[in-house]
């Protein structure tokens, strides 16, 4: 397997095997995790040969090629330095939270979800396929989503959550269509393809769909104003999540985005304009705010914000060298918040708190945090040998250079935000370690364990590494990431720290003076730490927005769904029918309809059959309404008429499931009946149906007969149609020399469609399941929900008492004595399924008769405490037993479900046909079986819950006789 | 040809009859069913059907089946079994169900429970 697969794979394998540990191996996830996040990093620096040569690694798995959907895996420079930056950073965070997250917390869940993301991540950075890049970054907004939901017992963490997930997710549907329109413009969704085909995508005219569907995207998921009022939100998160997301991954996806589209989309006035102003505006009042936060997450969050929009800028001035200085800042700023989140997390761990007016002096308890956390800020303000003033100070010369000399805006902007990232640095470090020592802190605090400060030290260290040798260290990746970017584009470039006096030294000194002088005013006119609100920028509240949005669209589909749909399932099933036969009628207005004879004369005692047949049918229908159980009945009546029909026409197997169906159909439902409430007919109400209820029983009776009819005529149709050029041949030429089967029809099930059994008993699986669940909420009409008449014995009898002693005694020993019966009869059926009439199915249902039969006469409880069934084991067992059997073809070899039909001699027997559709046949069988079990057992029970619901509700047994009893006078 | 052509006459004759007077308990079973006055009259016409009539069948069909297949085929004892199993069970659980509607309502002349005190004993009275 190729590495690049592999390096998206293996955080996805691992989230599978981190979710099966158990619940406190903390020890034992942060191993797996560590040792994946290594593999994935070991593997990006083993491509650092090819990449370095200038290569663009490539591999591609086929999966649709005639549309030109591949899964393509691609790594050039950039992409390998992305990918190291993920794995790097996500492996200091996988060891950070083995000391953070605390022995209570379900860590399993935690190291699951964060080894998907990361594996998304890595998908979206290695994506070479538009589409399957969107899909890679969806799955970075739905792992993001648990993520910072992961404390979900907390509200805020909820609600954070959900804003993140909306916003980012919304955005990605606007990337997905941007890709789209992209795909189309260029005629491939090949990222090769597409980043050659800059010129042709700017002139188009679908670009400035694509660029603002793209923006939409990346601003969305990089916090871009407007969107960014979520990431502050997403500080519900555990801080190790924090430290991951938004350093290095989720908002550096928005980044990343723009970098890798750079080459295509940028340079044209409108880029310039939505990605710059976005930029811009973020970047200055993500600054405002984060001076004013007190929380120390928040002010982080806000401090991430204004950095991205710093990146964001740069990569709106679009000219070459502000997309390095863009690339140098993402790397840069990674490793600086990223340490910083994780100071912060130190913090809260040790001292219980992260509001900043309860905290200071925090330096005497925690000397080493406390250098570490001064080392990255300062490099988060830009001080100078530090990485963060070599980014800065790129971006400060390109302001100038793009501005001019007379327009002194966007330079002053820079300074201004530069200016309150000192202040906003400054106030973090100055309260939180120095100032009196804080009292009453929930927690006494002291250094952590070494190897929770481990990641903070080797990132700050890197900081002040390439702050001060930028050239040795990060010079030679960045080029390679520029070069894989920019191409032929790129520009000279100096990474030395020392440029002698120019304007952007002058603007990085007047903004660190004016940030320390902006603080120490602050300090003194303004006390920061007593505001409520932020100054001035308070109103621009983005969560009130974002929620009146919500409630807006929620109303609005609200109120369409009021309009279109209705909960009642009248209106619904007269529409289904209706535009049935409607859809039935059309081809016969075209003059289709040819009815010819019936190729048989009529036996007169098949014609009296369908008398009966027809009259049980009308009269279940005329019953229907106010007495159910006469139209039951008779609809078994029809139901009879049915298998014998199928019997005279020589389906034996149709024949035999249809009994075997009539049957367990008739049980099931006669247990359903007595939940639903008495209805009274209008005589013995004393009322008369208005015209209107007249008028639509009359339309209603319409549709049903026309309904009816139509459908009788279709069969007629079809019936009728000349037959000789029907699959049925085929079944019925290869049903034995393929198959090894005589009966076709169980052939047919078990081989030639083993596919559609499969989806067939899988669905009756759900279906059982579902109709269990519901049934364990079901809450029954108020009128029905006391005991029944029927249920209530006047001497005390209950069921299981009548069956031991009471009147059953004799009807019960007699069903006893059948079930022996019944189950040699299922197990004969089931045996000769392949050959003859039977099969798993028709076997299934004559074992679950079987059991209804004692449910019957034993009652539930009598029977569950002598036949404990666990219809979940027959289910699953049947369902995985199928499945292996399916599978067990692919040992060989062959396709999924491939039959082998081998006849092994055996001793005393001789030759016995046993094909693997046996096995699959015995999976039915087992899953019929548990399915119509789980169904009878689910309504059974209702009845002994209403006894007890019954007793709860205080009704004396003679209350209980009085409802409803039959007055015989 | 005619099914009773693959037969001699000697069987033949038997086989027709049993069959014929099957019909008839059939028809009489259901008429009882039809006619009969109340509950536990009526029960006494599917039990005539299910016993006699089903065992004239019966007979008929093994003496068939032996006749003209030439040899014994007696695969509808495990029919006559079956029924003999269910056809008894399927009766008193109906009329138990009779018997305990009728207490409930206190119908005239329905025997108590066991263990209470005795009354009258007549189901031959019509429905009122």
């Amino acid at each position: 397997m190729s590495s690049l697969v592999l390096i998206v794979l293996l955080p996805f394998l691992g989230s599978c095997l981190a979710a099966l540990l158990p619940a406190n191996a903390r020890n034992w996830e942060a191993w797996l995790a560590g040792s994946v996040t290594l593999g994935c990093a070991v593997l990006a620096l083993l491509q650092y040969g090819a990449v370095a040569g200038g290569d663009v690694l490539r591999t591609t798995v086929s999966w649709l090629p005639q549309y030109g959907l591949n899964l393509i895996f691609r790594m050039d420079g950039f992409a390998w330095l992305f990918t190291l930056l993920v794995s790097v950073i996500g492996f200091l965070v996988v060891l950070y939270a083995r000391y953070y997250m605390s022995p209570e917390d379900p860590v399993p869940r935690f190291f699951s979800f964060l080894l998907a993301f990361m594996g998304a991540m890595l998908g979206v950075v290695l994506s070479g396929n538009l589409i399957q890049l969107v899909l890679f970054w969806e799955l970075t907004s739905l792992t993001s989503f648990m993520l910072i939901g992961y404390w979900h017992h907390r509200a805020d963490a909820r609600r954070g959550a959900r804003m993140a997930f909306t916003v980012t997710a919304t955005g990605g549907l606007a990337l997905f269509a941007g890709m789209v329109i992209l795909g189309q413009i260029v005629g491939s969704y090949d990222l090769d393809d597409v980043l050659v085909a800059g010129d042709l995508v700017r002139a188009h005219d679908g670009y400035l769909w694509v660029l603002g569907l793209v923006a939409l995207g990346a601003l969305t998921k990089s916090a871009q104003f407007p969107f960014h009022f979520w990431l502050p939100r997403a500080m519900a998160a555990p801080t190790p999540v924090s430290a991951f997301l938004h350093s290095a991954t989720m908002v550096k996806a928005g980044v990343f985005l723009l970098i890798r589209f750079w080459p295509v989309l940028a340079g044209t006035e409108a880029w310039s304009l939505i990605i710059g102003g976005a930029g811009l505006a973020t970047l200055v009042i993500g600054a405002f705010l984060a001076i004013f936060q007190h929380d120390l997450k928040g002010l982080l969050a806000y401090s991430t914000i204004s950095h991205l929009g710093l990146i964001t800028l740069l990569l709106g001035i679009g000219t070459p060298l502000a997309a390095v200085a863009a690339i140098f800042h993402t790397i840069n700023h990674a490793t600086f918040k990223a340490s910083l989140f994780m100071a912060a997390g130190i913090i809260d761990h040790e001292t219980g708190t992260r509001d900043l007016r309860q905290l200071g002096g925090l330096r005497h308890l925690m000397p080493i945090t406390t250098t570490l956390a001064m080392v990255a800020a300062a490099a988060m303000a830009g001080v100078p040998l530090l990485n963060g003033f070599l980014s800065k100070e790129m971006f400060f010369a390109e302001t100038i250079d793009v501005s001019g000399s007379m327009n002194w805006g966007l330079p002053l902007a820079a300074t201004l935000a530069g200016l309150f990232s000192v202040t906003y640095s400054l106030r973090f470090i100055h309260e939180v370690f120095f100032g009196p020592p804080a009292r009453d802190l929930p927690r006494v605090p002291h250094e952590p364990p070494y190897w929770m400060r481990f990641p903070i030290e080797a990132l700050v260290l890197a900081c002040l590494v390439v702050g001060v040798v930028p050239g040795l260290t990060i010079g030679p990746y960045l080029h390679l990431a520029v070069v894989s970017v920019l191409g032929g584009a790129t520009p000279e470039y100096s990474l030395s720290v020392w440029h002698g006096f120019n304007l952007p030294l002058l603007m990085s000194v007047a903004a660190l003076g004016g940030g320390v002088l902006l603080y120490l005013v602050l300090e003194k006119c303004l006390p920061v730490r007593s505001l409520d609100k932020v100054p001035l920028l308070h109103r621009f509240d983005g969560q009130r927005e974002f929620e009146r949005v919500l409630m807006a669209v929620t109303g609005f589909a609200g109120r369409v769904q009021h309009r279109l749909t209705s909960q009642r399932l009248q209106p619904q099933l007269m529409w289904l029918v209706l535009v049935t036969l409607i859809a039935g009628l059309l081809p016969s207005l075209r003059g289709v309809t040819d009815l010819r004879e019936l190729p048989m004369a009529l036996d007169p005692a098949f014609a009296m059959m369908w008398l009966i047949g027809g009259i049980c049918a009308v009269a279940a229908a005329y019953q229907a309404k106010y007495h159910r159980l006469a139209a039951l009945a008779l609809v078994g009546g029809t139901g009879l008429v049915v298998c014998l029909t199928f019997a005279w026409f020589s389906a034996p197997d149709l024949a035999l499931t249809q009994l075997a169906v009539e049957v367990v159909t008739t049980v099931l439902i006669l247990l359903g009946l007595r939940w639903l409430p008495r209805r009274l007919e209008p005589k013995e109400l004393g009322i008369q149906a208005s015209l209107r209820d007249r008028v639509r029983r009359s339309r209603d009776f319409l549709i049903a007969t026309l309904g009816g009819g139509g459908m009788a005529l279709l069969a007629y149709l079809v019936l009728t149609r000349d037959q000789s050029e029907s699959i049925a041949d085929f079944f019925l030429e290869k049903a034995l020399p393929e198959g090894g089967g005589t009966n076709v029809v169980n052939v047919i099930l078990v081989d030639f469609r083993g596919f559609d059994t499969f989806g067939e008993i899988a669905v009756l699986g759900i279906v059982a399941l579902t109709v269990y669940a519901l049934l364990r909420r079901f809450r029954p009409a108020p009128e029905s929900i006391h005991l029944s008449q029927q249920q209530d014995d006047p001497e005390g009898y209950t069921p299981s008492k009548d069956a031991e002693e009471g009147s059953l005694l004799v009807p019960g020993l007699f069903m006893r004595a059948l079930m022996p019966v019944l189950m040699v009869v299922s197990i004969y059926l089931f045996m000769r399924g392949h050959n003859m009439p039977g099969g798993g199915f028709v076997a299934g249902l004559v074992m679950s008769v079987a059991i209804i039969l004692q449910y019957m006469v034993g009652g539930t409880e009598w029977v569950e405490e002598k036949l404990p069934i666990r219809p979940h084991v027959w289910i699953s067992s049947g369902l995985l037993l199928a499945l292996l059997t399916g599978l067990g073809a692919w040992v060989f070899g062959y396709p999924f479900l491939t039959t082998h039909s081998p006849h092994p001699v055996l001793p005393l027997v001789g030759e016995v046909p046993l094909p693997s559709a046996f096995l699959f046949d015995l999976g039915v069988f087992s899953l019929v079986v548990g399915a119509t079990v789980l169904v009878l057992i689910a309504l059974g029970h209702q009845s002994v819950r209403s006894h007890r619901s019954s007793a709860k509700a205080g009704d004396t047994p003679d209350e209980n006789r009085q409802r409803g009893a039959i007055r015989w006078s | 040809m005619s099914p009773m052509e693959q037969v001699p006459l000697w069987a033949a004759i038997p086989v027709s009859l049993l069959l014929i007077i099957g019909g008839l308990l059939c028809v009489t079973g259901a008429l009882g069913l039809l006619r009969l006055s109340n509950f536990y009259q009526r029960i006494h016409g599917p039990a005539l059907i299910n016993t006699l009539g089903a065992g004239c069948f019966l007979i008929a069909s093994m003496l068939f089946f032996t006749v003209s297949q030439s040899r014994p085929v007696i695969h509808e004892l495990l029919i006559t079994v079956a029924v003999l199993l269910t056809a008894p069970a399927t009766t008193m659980m109906l009329a138990r169900a009779a018997v305990s509607r009728d207490r409930r309502s206190h119908r005239p002349g329905v025997p108590p429970h066991p263990g209470q005190a005795e009354g009258e004993v007549h189901t031959g009275s019509r429905k009122e």
